[in-house]
């Protein structure tokens, strides 16, 4: 009823839009959304060739299982790792000839290379059947389930990246709630919204898939308002009762995560906690698709469901792209208005980034290739502290204040204010009257806040090792002064000794007998003995020889590390110097301990 | 320097922000000629090139590009603030003085346009007040009282030269329904004897309630174009009528009814033009509210118990400064947070 008036008000005034949901602030950007939905999925491009990173997820890279010249087939796997750190494998996307594996740019802001496994494709298509070699059964405990998911090598295909499996809990009964995400919220991009209108089927029963392995009762698949085609088509695809589709108000950025557990589950997950400590897992209809898609057919994650449009095009649409298409050959078929002598955005408009050179590839991540001609650029005015963009925050920020602690530097400050609760979804940049790049100075000042906590982490190691370093030397001067005083007792009693064989010898002592004597001279000896011994038998030194090993064994692995640094130049000289790079470093690291521990407890 | 998102803007603008406020003070321009004359228009054009000289100096000192800052508008809100403030028919001097002291000290010292942590107009009124009580005190008798219609000429003339041929300066000037009420309470008279007088007409002071009515109508449409925020004129007008209500219950000799203090004055003209000015009053919703109802109960009680006539101008002052202090306390609880 609420809802209803608050519509019927906002046909004049339409900022009463925002009461309509249960989180705060929010914007209503133009959707441009019927640039591309109106047509059906376009078959898959063959391109002659593709790029595919061995980095296309959250954590470390793979590594190649193939070489130059090695004839591959669709579906096979062409690249892991042993690692046990967070890592996702990459199959083949169709059939050719390995014709390179080196160094490209990867669609990344600050034009980051990274190795890449270059296929030359032979259009044949040939394909490995159930590459996975999944049973015949579905799986119907969580570890299985997490197997296959790995081994198809699916990550979250909303943007993230983050490897599936491991958001997946071990233990059964842990999930009480999946959200399936499909509201698609970011202007232009309408792959979800295709995906749900034409494989509304295999996502259902790729979400009943994952509700059955982790015995989890509620899946309720969250759908913006403005796509009725994709809920009318995903409301007759379900097939029991566990199962709610749910429409929800146009209102971005709705599909955070956060935001949409707060819409549709009206909780807020506590700062700093994850949605699983709360019973949620959220995932992606092109992931829950991927899901099915691995899980029942066998099949690799190779392809997905891109958006190729903008106002710069003439025909914009959907195709399914296989992973490593290169972004121009895509863009060409979607006929640009003007030459391409502009960047193009990877992912919408509100949180996507403009890549450097039009040739990188997709991965796994690129839900929207975006080709807006380009603007002329408004001058920035002065903040005047009008609080549009306070009200705009749907994390209920100060996004005013925090731009000002940025600007002056003042970091602990906008530690203070919450700075890295900032979802960065650009709600305030957008709606500020004076022009100001917010999110722009948010980004800076989360690297320079991670920069410089490195950077003290590693002062206060390098402090510990020189203390401990210190220490060490202490020790050693300490054990030196023991033995050697040690040594001078020694000598002492003996020449004490020899005075007193002499005194014996020459007093007038009664003298001893033969068997007396041979007494005093054993007792002496182990006198002596006992004076030597607990230096030599004294662990302490012991120690210092052990401390060398480990020392060297330390010094050997820091050198092998160093020459994999230099044979890796590329990436890691990046990483060091962009505090873009190193966030992510860092974030991944992060991850990757993580990850260790739940593949531990899971193996 | 890379080029991040978001990449599309909702297209507001300052400049925009500060046309809308132009537009919806229009209407009590026109109200306002209709009752006192000319004057305004002279006092407004006065303060538009007071404005444009004395803005064109303080960005050439200050080293920064004329053409950007002096087009967005904000200054021309702080001319209308004062325009609308002091008598209409007062000496050229009054504005201009008023006018480079708002935007020199009140603006350009502090860094411009987004630094200032004082309302420019309120500043520059207080400073005029404080300096030249008498002048300020002066105000027109509207047309329909004085029976003096002034043409555009001798309006000019007046201001610039202080007298008009055959025409005698006291016929013209008055006091206004305030400034009447709080004499009068010196000498004796009772508010509602105040209220007979001709400057009132239905216990309503004549000609300032349809300025102030003209003031709500543009008022209104800023809320619906979302140009200022409901907080200000809410918590402003309603703690304001509420303490005239409950003072007149108790003492309607001593106390004015809530209508005449709600439409005499520049009130509706400081409810949601002056004091909804972002960059001096809070910027959390809460804050806003809080800033709002401070400035009421002061207006209040410099009006009642003040040397001063009315108060808006220090009042405004005096919550611009407590302005960190409120957003510090009422920053919004963050998602995720217990508070
Ligand atoms: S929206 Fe822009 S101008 Fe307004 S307070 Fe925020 S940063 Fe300042
Ligand atoms: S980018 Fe950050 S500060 Fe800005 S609206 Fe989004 S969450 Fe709030």
């Amino acid at each position: 009823m609420l809802d209803w008036i608050l519509k019927l008000i906002s046909l004049i005034y339409p900022m009463a839009k925002r009461g309509l949901k249960k989180f705060n602030g929010g914007i209503f950007p133009k959707s441009h959304k019927d640039l591309s939905n109106h047509h059906p999925i376009v078959k898959t491009i063959m391109p002659k060739e593709l790029a595919l990173p061995l980095k296309q997820h959250i954590g470390i890279a793979v590594e190649p299982l193939v070489v130059v010249g090695e004839k591959v087939l669709k579906n096979q796997l062409i690249a892991n790792t042993e690692d046990t750190s967070l890592h996702a494998p990459i199959h083949a996307p169709t059939s050719g000839t390995i014709s390179a594996i080196e160094q490209r740019q990867l669609p990344h802001s600050s034009g980051l290379t990274g190795l890449c496994i270059i296929i030359t494709t032979d259009g044949l298509e040939l394909e490995i059947e159930n590459a996975l070699k999944i049973p015949n059964k579905v799986p119907t405990e969580p570890n299985t389930l997490k197997n296959i998911i790995y081994k198809a090598g699916i990550v979250g295909m909303g943007g993230a990246g983050f490897p599936t499996f491991a958001k997946i809990p071990n233990e059964k009964n842990k999930v009480k709630t999946i959200i399936i995400n499909g509201a698609e919220c970011e202007p232009f991009i309408t792959c979800d919204d295709l995906i749900m209108q034409t494989y509304a089927k295999q996502i259902i029963s790729g979400a009943n898939i994952v509700a059955n392995a982790l015995g989890c009762n509620k899946i309720i698949c969250g759908i913006e308002d403005n796509k009725q085609q994709a809920i009318k088509k995903m409301r007759q695809a379900v097939n029991n009762e566990k199962i709610t589709i749910k429409s929800i108000p146009t209102i971005y950025p709705i599909g955070g995560e956060k935001q949409l557990i707060q819409e549709i589950l009206g909780i807020e997950i506590p700062a700093g906690s994850h949605a699983l400590n709360s019973g949620i897992l959220v995932m992606n209809v092109s992931t829950v698709r991927a899901i099915y898609q691995a899980v029942i057919e066998g099949k690799p994650l190779t392809s997905r469901i891109v958006t190729i449009s903008g106002t710069g095009l003439k025909k914009p649409y959907n195709t399914e792209a296989m992973l490593g298409t290169a972004f121009i050959d895509l863009i060409k078929f979607a006929k640009p208005k003007m030459k391409l002598n502009y960047r193009l955005i990877q992912g919408g408009p509100m949180m996507g980034f403009e890549v450097q050179t039009n040739q990188v590839p997709i991965t796994k991540t690129t839900n929207c290739i975006l080709a807006n001609t380009p603007q002329k650029k408004t001058a920035t005015m002065p903040c005047i502290r009008c609080g549009e963009c306070m009200d705009a925050c749907p994390i209920n920020l100060l996004p005013q204040q925090l731009y000002w602690y940025s600007k002056s530097q003042e970091f602990e400050k906008t530690e203070k204010l919450n700075l890295f609760d900032c979802i960065e979804c650009g709600c305030c940049s957008y709606v500020c009257p004076s022009n100001i790049p917010l999110v722009q100075y948010y980004r800076f000042a989360k690297a320079e806040v991670k920069k410089n906590k490195s950077e003290q982490k590693a002062t206060s190691l390098a402090k510990l090792r020189y203390e401990n370093k210190l220490a060490r030397q202490e020790k050693l001067k300490v054990e030196k002064a023991n033995r050697l005083k040690a040594k001078k007792e020694a000598i002492k009693q003996k020449s004490l000794a020899d005075k007193d064989k002499n005194i014996t010898a020459t007093s007038s002592t009664p003298p001893m007998s033969a068997r007396e004597k041979a007494l005093a001279a054993a007792k002496k000896r182990t006198q002596q003995a006992n004076q030597i011994t607990p230096d030599k038998a004294s662990p302490a030194k012991a120690t210092p020889t052990k401390a060398a090993t480990t020392a060297i064994a330390a010094a050997k692995k820091r050198a092998a590390l160093k020459k994999i640094k230099q044979q890796t130049p590329n990436k890691d000289t990046i990483e060091d110097s962009k505090p873009d790079n190193r966030k992510k470093a860092i974030e991944a690291e992060k991850k990757r301990a993580a990850l260790i521990k739940t593949k531990k407890s899971q193996e | 320097m890379i080029n991040t998102s978001p990449f599309i803007h909702d297209n507001n603008s300052v400049q925009k922000l500060m046309f809308k406020v132009q537009l919806a003070l229009l209407p009590a321009l026109i109200v306002h000629v209709y009752f006192f004359g000319y004057g305004i228009v002279i006092q407004w054009l006065l303060g538009l090139i007071t404005f444009l000289i004395v803005e064109s100096i303080m960005l050439k000192l200050r080293n920064r590009p004329v053409l950007p800052f002096i087009s967005d508008l904000t200054a021309v809100i702080t001319i209308s603030g004062i325009a609308f403030c002091i008598p209409p028919n007062s000496s050229w001097w009054l504005i201009v003085t008023a006018v480079s002291f708002a935007l020199i000290f009140g603006k350009h010292l502090y860094g411009g346009m987004g630094y200032n942590p004082f309302n420019p107009a309120m500043l520059g009124y207080a400073f005029i007040l404080i300096s030249f009580p008498v002048e300020i005190t002066q105000w027109s008798l509207p047309i329909a009282i004085s029976g003096q219609e002034l043409t555009f000429i001798n309006t000019l003339q007046l201001i610039f030269t202080g007298n008009i041929p055959n025409i005698n300066i006291d016929q013209i000037t008055g006091a206004t329904p305030l400034n009447s009420m709080k004499t009068g309470l010196t000498t004796g008279t009772t508010i509602l004897q105040t209220l007979n007088l001709p400057i009132f007409d239905n216990n309503l002071p004549y000609a300032w309630t349809q300025i102030n009515i003209a003031f709500i109508l543009g008022g209104l449409w800023l809320l619906f174009t979302r140009a200022i925020n409901w907080q200000y004129p809410i918590g402003f007008l309603g703690t304001i009528a509420l303490l005239a209500t409950i003072f007149h219950y108790i003492d309607p000799h001593t106390y004015a009814p809530a209508s005449v203090h709600l439409f005499s004055g520049g009130i509706m003209l400081a409810a949601f033009f002056i004091i909804t000015d972002p960059v001096t009053s809070s910027t959390t919703p809460k804050g806003k509210l809080v800033f709002a109802i401070g400035i009421g109960c002061l207006v209040y009680i410099i009006r009642n118990w003040g040397a001063f006539p009315d108060g808006i101008s220090f009042a405004v002052l005096l919550l611009n400064m407590c302005v960190p202090f409120i957003d510090q306390y009422t920053a919004p609880r963050v998602v995720g947070y217990k508070k």
